[in-house]
């Protein structure tokens, strides 16, 4: 017996793993009905069933590179098919849940994203942060509910006058600073996880498949991931085929490109302003034309015939109807079947309150009701902010870490048993 | 005054020998079985364990000392309707169905060649269809006929009675019902085959080429449906790859929680089925782990020896058939981690035992676990035997039914 295999089992590591969310880990006989289920897992080296194994040994070094736990798009397959309830897909989604408490830095955020015990802190750094700028101001203006009026390009205070978000939060120096340092941060953040994701990646050792043609490089793989997996969802489309899955996709895809719309909306916004209005007007001198027609496209409050205005209407309304899908999916679960954990309901939360807080801010300012108004749009801010800044440590990290992981199972060929593409 | 008396639900291996057993020590025993026939599930298999003999060479004598004791009183056809007092005085309330056939029948078989409406046959688990006058199986017991009147066509049940030649159909036959004081009850109604449609993922019931264990049991034996050959039922060829696939539906909480003790055995048994009539013919059997419990170690050691045989550990979790109808699993083998598609000519599932009584309402007061099984009821006088107690072989079926005999004696004597 001497090229006997010693496991040096990590009982910790198996123990803190059933604490976010892989607790049913111990029941698993390795029957591979989960390989079999799951629709997505690759002919060679299957999961989740090898990584069940792991799990029960407390392999921590195999699970911690494992490129797998990002390809599971959590259809819940497996665990309905378990004939031992021991949650495979639960599983993976504890799996990925350590990946965001420990790819990106600085560590002390991951800790604080992992339990709900630790959500005030998050909630109060942005909420304090905009209660000064919001106090500030207030004794700038002379009231914590003002009203404006424009007077050329300058907002004045006045009794009888529109509720303008701009004038007591003001862009310039308040708004686009912030959120810029706060994004700055999050793609510097983003960029050490990506990297020590990759590293782990690297470490892990490769299938050599027959009759494959030379490596595509990884931007090729990165470009075909954005056009099939993120644009149209290609592999989620496939994760599962009941009807609950399919109300998951739709669900997913709503979000998903409401947020693709918000996201150019706030770019018209930017470019309008920083570029039309500061730059072409202010700074270069320029006046009518072009200059003014960029600077006016991005000018907010926009009326709400604005083309921009429908854009991010009809996202706030797409939203609504995904947020809802997905959640009643999520509260229907069966506990014996799957379960959701804190990082499910954090994004949830989060992305709800920025949606109710988006529209509730909208409506009271349309109505003139500057007591709502006001601290309705200052809830908005904190919650775009705990989106933002937390989103390396959140499980919407997914968008970056699993877009980065598909490319890189096409790089090496790790495709579902039967695909082509 | 007890009653000395004692009743026997199932006639099946445990029930028929519980009966046999007190009845043979001096008590008066009443067998009540719900087919047409005695012998229980035994009578459905090709061969059975431990020696692979063929039902006939242990009912036979079963049979024999039934009809030499005349303490021995069986009805068929017939169901226990209530049960009431307690040990040692018992009022039971049995039914029985019209067979519509008298003692006269000679087993001629004028009647099945004059009906002409025919149904799915019960006892060949649906492979096989039986004529509305049939007879089970050759060696049905008792020897005697029987018309399923509700499935008769208008007018198909006077042309029945017209070509028997004994006078042996009695139309006019009605529901009976009986009473019998008895001092303790054997619970033996034994086992069903878990529903394989229920096993969607694995096309039960749907797939042509997807049979069950029992189904092949059918297939395998002489007095079956293809005469003992093994052929596939979408167009009755030899098939030439056949696939095992073990726990279809037991230890799984979605279906049965427990192992049902026989399956990986009769898989084995049905590898030797093949070897014997399909010499070629490859097999797979595809497992989670493969239970061989004592001695029974030894066979799986003699048949795992084949050449043609192979073992591979893990559950097949999906099947489709192609368009020649050939079943197509797929499985990851868990030992090389590779999983893949293998087309075979016919699968069969080694589906699980459900107690027969599961999910019914039971007409005595005994505690059943969360499958069904009785777990509990011997302070009553009611005692549960074979399979309606847990999964069991014939063997150890028929000592539970000395058992239970023997606790039967003990509730109602010195009373």
């Amino acid at each position: 017996m001497s090229n006997t295999v010693r496991v040096q089992p990590d009982l910790k590591f198996v123990q803190e793993l059933q604490q976010v969310g892989g607790e049913s880990l111990k029941k698993c006989y390795q029957c591979a009905t989960c390989s079999v289920a799951c629709p997505l897992s690759p002919a060679d080296a299957p999961y989740p069933r090898k990584e069940m194994v792991w799990a029960q040994w407390g392999l921590k070094d195999r699970l911690l590179n494992d490129i797998d736990i990002w390809l599971c798009h959590n259809c819940g397959t497996c665990s309905d098919l378990c004939p031992r309830g021991a949650k495979p897909g639960d599983l993976l989604a504890a799996l990925r849940n350590m990946a965001y408490r420990s790819l990106a830095k600085p560590a002390i955020i991951g800790t604080w994203m992992s339990s709900s015990k630790f959500f005030p802190i998050l909630f109060l750094i942005p909420a304090v942060i905009y209660m000064f700028i919001w106090s500030l101001m207030a004794g700038k203006l002379g009231t914590a509910f003002p009203l404006f009026v424009t007077d050329g390009h300058e907002l004045k205070v006045a009794a009888e006058g529109a509720i303008i978000y701009g004038g007591l939060f003001p862009g310039d120096y308040t708004i686009d600073p912030i959120f810029g340092a706060v994004f700055a941060f999050m793609a510097f953040a983003f960029a050490g996880g990506v990297a020590s994701m990759l590293k782990s990646f690297e470490s892990m050792p490769r299938t050599f498949i027959v009759g494959r043609g030379p490596e595509p490089s990884f931007l090729s793989c990165l470009i075909d991931t954005l056009k099939n997996e993120v644009a149209q969802h290609s592999r989620f489309t496939n994760c599962g085929k009941d009807e609950k899955d399919t109300e998951r996709v739709k669900g997913h895809l709503l979000v998903f490109y409401a947020f693709v719309a918000l996201m150019i909306v706030t770019g018209i916004v930017a470019f309008g302003h920083w570029f039309g209005a500061w730059f072409l007007q202010k700074v270069m001198g320029l006046e009518g034309g072009i200059a003014a027609f960029i600077a006016w496209s991005g000018h907010t409050p926009m009326p709400l015939w604005s083309p921009v205005k429908i854009l991010a209407n009809a996202a706030a309304l797409a939203l609504v109807i995904g947020l809802t899908k997905l959640t009643s999916r999520r509260s229907a679960l069966d506990a014996a079947k799957s379960t959701s954990n804190w990082y499910d309901w954090y994004l949830i939360t989060v992305i709800w309150g920025i949606t109710l807080t988006g529209i509730g801010s909208e409506i009271f300012r349309l109505m003139g009701q500057k007591m709502l108004a006001y601290p309705t749009y200052y809830l908005h801010l904190i919650f775009v902010f705990m989106l933002l800044a937390y989103l390396p440590w959140s499980k919407l990290g997914h968008v970056v870490y699993r877009t980065v992981a598909l490319a890189y199972a096409r790089k090496i060929g790790r495709l579902p048993m039967g695909a082509q593409n | 005054m007890s009653n000395n008396s004692i009743l026997v639900v199932g006639g099946g291996f445990a029930g028929i020998t519980a009966a046999l057993e007190a009845a043979e020590v001096g008590h008066e025993v009443y067998i009540v079985e719900t087919n047409p026939y005695l012998g229980g599930r035994v009578a459905q298999l090709n061969q059975y364990f431990p020696k692979l003999c063929p039902p006939s060479c242990g009912l036979e004598i079963q049979f024999q000392r039934i009809k030499n004791n005349p303490k021995v009183k069986f009805f068929t056809m017939a169901e226990v309707a209530s049960v009431t007092g307690g040990p040692g005085a018992f009022d039971v309330k049995i039914k029985i169905r019209p067979r519509y056939v008298n003692a006269n029948c000679t087993m001629c078989g004028d009647c099945e060649k004059a009906a002409t409406t025919s149904v799915k046959s019960e006892f060949d688990f649906g492979i096989a269809d039986r004529k509305v006058a049939y007879s089970t199986h050759l060696f049905a017991f008792p020897q005697r006929y029987v018309v399923d009147a509700a499935a008769c066509a208008p007018g198909e049940m006077d042309a029945i009675k017209a070509a028997c030649p004994y006078d042996a159909i009695d139309a006019g036959d009605t529901e009976k019902t009986l009473d019998l004081q008895v001092g303790a009850i054997v619970w033996a109604t034994g086992w069903k085959p878990y529903d394989m449609e229920k096993l969607t993922n694995l096309g039960g019931g749907k797939l042509k080429n997807v049979v069950s264990n029992m189904q092949f049991e059918r297939l395998a034996a002489p007095n079956g449906p293809t005469a003992g050959q093994i052929l596939r039922p979408s167009d009755g060829k030899a098939p030439k790859r056949i696939a095992f696939v073990q726990c279809a539906g037991s230890r799984d909480e979605n279906h049965l929680s427990h192992c049902s003790y026989i399956c990986c055995m009769a898989s084995l048994k049905h590898v030797t089925y093949i070897r014997e009539k399909n010499p070629d013919a490859q097999v797979t059997i595809y497992y989670i782990d493969l239970r061989t419990p004592g001695r029974y170690d030894n066979f799986m050691q003699k048949v795992s020896a084949d050449d043609k045989l192979t073992l591979v550990k893990g559950k097949v979790a999906n099947i489709v058939e192609c368009e020649c109808q050939s079943p197509i699993v797929t499985v990851e083998d868990a030992v090389t981690g590779i999983k893949s598609e293998e087309k075979f000519d016919l699968v069969v599932l080694a589906t699980g035992m459900q107690p027969s009584c599961a999910g019914a309402k039971l007409p005595v007061q005994v505690p059943v676990d969360e499958d069904g099984f009785i777990i509990g009821g011997d302070d009553k006088g009611v005692i549960a035997a074979g399979c309606a107690k847990l999964p069991l072989d014939v063997m150890k079926t028929a000592q539970t039914g000395t058992g239970a005999a023997m606790k039967a004696i003990q509730t109602v004597v010195g009373r």
